[in-house]
C-alpha cells in the first residue's frame, strides 16, 4: 500500500516536472540565453582588451575601469546625458501632469484631443526624427521658412547644427514623441479620484488652483513616482534618437553615454572597453533609480 | 456663464493639439509636392498633386519587399510571444514550483536591462552560432527581448482568473499543459490583444535593434531600408522622405484611428504600477 502511493507520488512528480519543462522551458532558454547571458558576458568582456570581432580577448583585470575614470570624452557624454535627463524628467513629470489636468477638464471632443496628443507615440522614432530634422533644417526647414516669411530673418537659427541649440533640439524630439504616453498615465490616475472629493471642494468654494494643489496633486503622487522613474530610464538610455539625427555631432556635442557605447563597441571595435562603460552606466542607473524611488516614496507617505 | 467658458477651453486645446501634430500634417501635404515646391513654399497646398514621390518609393527605394519582411517578422515574433510568455506566466503564478519564486525575480530583472549593455556580447554570440546578420537571429533577439515584459503583463492579468476553474479541470484529469491550453489561454484573450498591439507596433517601428543585429548588407525591414536610402546623404530629398514617412506610418495610423482606446491601453500596459 505504502509502496503504491510512493510510486504514484513519484509518477506525479515526474509528470509535473515535465509539464514545468514544457511550460517554462522555451521562455527560460530564450531569455536566459539571449538576454541574461549576454549581460553577464558583457561583464566578463569588460575585463578584457578585446578589440575587433575576430581577435581573441585577453584578460587585463580592471584596466578598462582605470581608463574609464580618466576618460574625458566619457565625462562629456555623461554630462550631456545628465543634462538631457534632467530636462526630460522635469518635463515628463510636471508638464505632462499639467496637460493631463487640463485634458481631464474637457467635456466634448475629449477622445479626439487626447488622441492628437498621444499620436506621436505610435510613430517610429525614425519617423519623428525625420520630421524634426525637416522642421529644424537651416536652409529648407519649416521653422526657418516660416520665420523668413513673416520677416523675422534675424530669428532664424541652425537649430540642429548650432552646438548651443542642439541639446534642446534632442530634448524637443524626445518630449514630442513621449508626452502623450506620460499624460495618459496621469489621466488614468485622475480617473481614480473619487468624485465626492471634487464635490466637497466645490461646496467649500475651492477654485481650480486649490483643487489642483489640495486634491489632484497629492492623489497623483503614485503616478508621479512611476513617471519620473520611467522618464529617468528614457533619459539615461537616450540613444536611438542620436543615431538617427545628429550622430553625436556637431563635433562630439551630442554624444550620450548610450551613443558612446555604440560608437566604441559597434563602430570602432573597442568591445572590451565598451562593455566596461556599459556595465558602469548600468550600475549607476540602478543606483540613481533606487535613490529616486526611495525619496519619492518617503514623500508619498509623509503627505 | 459656465457654459460659455467651457467650449473655449476645448477649442483652445483642439487648436493646440492640431499645432502639436502639425509636423505630421506637413509631411502628408508635402509628400504630394516636388522637392522644389517643398523648399520654396512648404506650407502652401501643392500646385498640382504629384504621385511621383510615392512611385519612387516602390521603384527606387524598393519598399514593397521590406514591407512584407516586416509584416512576416511581426507575425513570427508575436506567434512566439503569445505562446511562450503565457505558458511561463501560468507556470510561475499558478503551479507550486520549487523554483517559481526564483524564476519570477529572474524574469523581472529583464525589465531593467537596457539594450546597450547586451548589444556587443549578443552580436558576438550570434557570430559564434553562425547566424549573424540573419532574420533568424533577429527573430530570436526580438522574442527574448519581449519575453520579460510579456510575462509581466500576463502574470498581472492571471491574478484576475479564478482558481476554481483549474481545480475543476484537474479533477477531471487534465494535466497542467492541457489545462493551460483548454482553460486558461482562452481567458487570457484581452491580454493577448494587448501584447499583439504592443509588439506588433514595436517591431514594425523598430529601427535601432534591427539595424544593429542585421547590419545593412542583406534583406531588410522597412525602417532600416528607408534609413539606408534616404538618410545617409548630405542632400536630403525631402519629397521622398515625406512619402516614405507617410507610407510607413499609414498602417499604424489607420489602426490607431480605428482602435484608439485599445491602442492607448495596450501601449501603456507596460508601465509598471
Amino acid at each position: 500500500m505504502a509502496r503504491g502511493t510512493t510510486r504514484a507520488a513519484r509518477q506525479k512528480r515526474l509528470r509535473n516536472a515535465r509539464a514545468s519543462l514544457i511550460l517554462c522551458g522555451p521562455a527560460v532558454v530564450l531569455y536566459g540565453g539571449f538576454i541574461v547571458l549576454p549581460a553577464i558576458l558583457g561583464f566578463a568582456y569588460s575585463l578584457t582588451d578585446w578589440t575587433g570581432w575576430t581577435r581573441t580577448p585577453h584578460f587585463i583585470g580592471l584596466d578598462n575601469f582605470r581608463e574609464l575614470v580618466r576618460d574625458t570624452r566619457l565625462f562629456d557624454a555623461v554630462r550631456f546625458t545628465l543634462f538631457e535627463t534632467v530636462l526630460i524628467v522635469l518635463f515628463f513629470t510636471f508638464a505632462s501632469m499639467l496637460l493631463a489636468v487640463v485634458l481631464d477638464k474637457l467635456r466634448v471632443m475629449k477622445g479626439l484631443i487626447r488622441g492628437l496628443f498621444f499620436y506621436p507615440y505610435v510613430l517610429s522614432i525614425l519617423v519623428s526624427a525625420l520630421l524634426f530634422q525637416y522642421m529644424a533644417n537651416y536652409r529648407e526647414g519649416a521653422i526657418n521658412t516660416l520665420l523668413r516669411a513673416v520677416g523675422l530673418d534675424a530669428w532664424t537659427q541652425d537649430w540642429m547644427g548650432d552646438p548651443r541649440l542642439v541639446p534642446y533640439f534632442i530634448f524637443a524630439l524626445v518630449a514630442w514623441s513621449g508626452v502623450g504616453f506620460f499624460t495618459t498615465l496621469y489621466l488614468a490616475n485622475l480617473q481614480t479620484i473619487p468624485v465626492n472629493l471634487y464635490e466637497a471642494a466645490r461646496i467649500d468654494g475651492a477654485g481650480p488652483f486649490s483643487v489642483f494643489t489640495r486634491i489632484q496633486f497629492p492623489m497623483l503622487l503614485p503616478t508621479l513616482t512611476t513617471n519620473s522613474v520611467l522618464a529617468l530610464i528614457t533619459g539615461i538610455n537616450l540613444f536611438p534618437q542620436i543615431v538617427v539625427t545628429t550622430q553625436g555631432g556637431p563635433g562630439y556635442r551630442t554624444f550620450t553615454v548610450g551613443y558612446y557605447i555604440y560608437h566604441l563597441g559597434v563602430l570602432n571595435n573597442r568591445q572590451g572597453y565598451a562593455a566596461a562603460v556599459s556595465f558602469a552606466t548600468f550600475v549607476a542607473l540602478v543606483f540613481i533609480a533606487a535613490i529616486q524611488v526611495a525619496l519619492l516614496r518617503r514623500r508619498q507617505v509623509s503627505l | 456663464m459656465r457654459k460659455r467658458r467651457i467650449p473655449l477651453l476645448e477649442v483652445l486645446m483642439l487648436a493646440a493639439g492640431i499645432v502639436f501634430v502639425s509636423p505630421c500634417l506637413l509631411a502628408v501635404l508635402n509628400s504630394f509636392k516636388t522637392l522644389r515646391e517643398i523648399v520654396l513654399t512648404p506650407m502652401a497646398l501643392p500646385e498640382s498633386l504629384t504621385l511621383e514621390n510615392y512611385v519612387y518609393l516602390f521603384t527606387g527605394v524598393k519598399l514593397a519587399r521590406p514591407m512584407l519582411n516586416s509584416l512576416l517578422m511581426c507575425g513570427a515574433v508575436i506567434a512566439c510571444l503569445v505562446t511562450a510568455a503565457p505558458m511561463a506566466a501560468y507556470s510561475l503564478m499558478r503551479r507550486r514550483m520549487a523554483t517559481g519564486k526564483v524564476l519570477r525575480v529572474f524574469f523581472l530583472a529583464g525589465l531593467t536591462i537596457p539594450f546597450q549593455i547586451i548589444m556587443v556580447p549578443l552580436l558576438q554570440q550570434f557570430r559564434m552560432l553562425g547566424i549573424q546578420f540573419t532574420y533568424f537571429a533577429l527573430l530570436v533577439h526580438y522574442v527574448s527581448w519581449g519575453l520579460p515584459l510579456c510575462i509581466f503583463i500576463y502574470s498581472g492579468f492571471m491574478a484576475t482568473i479564478p482558481k476554481e476553474l483549474e481545480e475543476a479541470a484537474e479533477i477531471d484529469g487534465c494535466g497542467p499543459v492541457t489545462t493551460f491550453w483548454r482553460i486558461i489561454f482562452p481567458l487570457l484573450a484581452p491580454c493577448t490583444i494587448t501584447v499583439v498591439i504592443f509588439w506588433g507596433l514595436w517591431i514594425w517601428n523598430d529601427f535601432m535593434q534591427a539595424f544593429i543585429i542585421m547590419g545593412t548588407s542583406k534583406g531588410q525591414l522597412v525602417f532600416v531600408q528607408l534609413w539606408r536610402f534616404l538618410s545617409d546623404k548630405y542632400v536630403k530629398n525631402w519629397n521622398h522622405i515625406f512619402a516614405g514617412v507617410v507610407v510607413l506610418s499609414l498602417p499604424v495610423t489607420v489602426l490607431y484611428l480605428l482602435m484608439q482606446r485599445r491602442f492607448i491601453k495596450g501601449l501603456t500596459a507596460g508601465a509598471i504600477k
